[in-house]
């Protein structure tokens, strides 16, 4: 679909560098250009928003918390092997 | 603090070479303790998302953190270090978990470029997508790890570290050792397959995700 967009940007274009808006990786004349047609193009904007959604999702559903007893096993380990270290002859 | 650490040159307990005030060991490990070890947290749900299971995460993450501390005097300070870590993490996984994990992989071709694909579906379901969305965002975590974890591996890291860690392509590129186009079609393939997974929970949840047609594009 190629409806040209008066700001000059088509839908396809708009489209075809979706991620690169969302992931930040546009250059700033570039995602102005992009934010003038989402401006007008409501389906472009809707097809945004949805991946927009999942990123956020996923962002929102994976952050775990270490369990306690790991935390306690790599600063053991560290310090074993700072102790190692610092035993070692001549250091 | 020093300036001029030489990767590889310098072996554990020793001073980095040219370093005007020598780092003793046990400032380094105050040093790790201080700066490393706060990613703790981040690098387990990571290694969570990659070996989909709490005891080979915690594997990971241990092995991790010994081998970041065994070349930290390596890391130049000031330089990414969530970045040099989840180097670390990613290259360990691949190493030691990837092949004894053994997971049957979707076969994918990985060269097409995907971004023509998602120009192609156009605009065929416009007017629909706030209802998809709205469905996606009342999505229990558990499902959208669910699907993740169904995602090819290299899917799944791309999305991960885009979309969780916000890393640049280029350092996902370099994380995980690939080029910077593979990055971008493993990012859109593995988004694409996302969506439509999470589509699929949503209308199995019951919850509306169009108005019209039915079916999602796999």
């Amino acid at each position: 679909m190629t409806e040209q967009q008066p700001s000059g940007t088509d839908c396809a274009t708009a489209l075809a560098n979706m991620f690169f808006f969302l992931d930040h990786e546009l250059a700033k004349a570039d995602e102005d250009e992009i934010q003038r047609h989402l401006a007008d193009c409501t389906p472009c904007l809707r097809k945004y928003d949805l991946e927009r959604t999942v990123k956020t999702l996923v962002a929102r559903s994976c952050t775990e918390r270490a369990p306690e007893a790991l935390r306690e096993r790599v600063l053991v380990q560290i310090r074993q092997v700072h102790i190692e270290i610092t035993e070692r002859p001549g250091t | 603090m020093t300036d001029d650490q030489k990767p590889g040159a310098v072996a554990v307990g020793e001073t980095p070479a040219g370093s005007t005030e020598p780092e003793t060991a046990e400032q380094r490990t105050l040093r790790f303790e201080r700066d490393a070890l706060p990613f703790l947290d981040q690098l387990y749900s990571a290694a969570m998302r990659m070996t989909r299971n709490p005891a080979d995460a915690e594997d990971l993450v241990q092995e991790t953190f010994a081998k970041a501390y065994a070349s930290f005097h390596q890391f130049k300070e000031g330089t990414n270090l969530k970045a040099w870590l989840y180097r670390i993490l990613t290259n360990t996984f691949i190493n030691s978990y990837r092949k004894k994990q053994r997971e049957p992989q979707p076969s994918l071709a990985e060269d097409v470029e995907d971004w023509q694909l998602a120009r192609a579906e156009s605009h065929t379901s416009s007017g629909l997508k706030s209802a998809e969305a709205e469905a996606l965002e009342r999505l229990p975590d558990s499902d959208v790890k669910e699907a993740l974890s169904k995602l090819p591996e290299d899917f799944r890291l791309a999305v991960y570290l885009a979309d969780v860690e916000g890393f640049p392509y280029k350092e996902i590129a370099e994380i995980m050792d690939t080029p910077i186009g593979t990055v971008m079609s493993r990012l859109h393939r593995g988004r694409r397959q996302l969506r439509s997974m999470l589509t699929d929970y949503a209308r199995e949840r019951g919850m509306r995700v169009d108005s019209t047609s039915s079916g999602a594009k796999s």
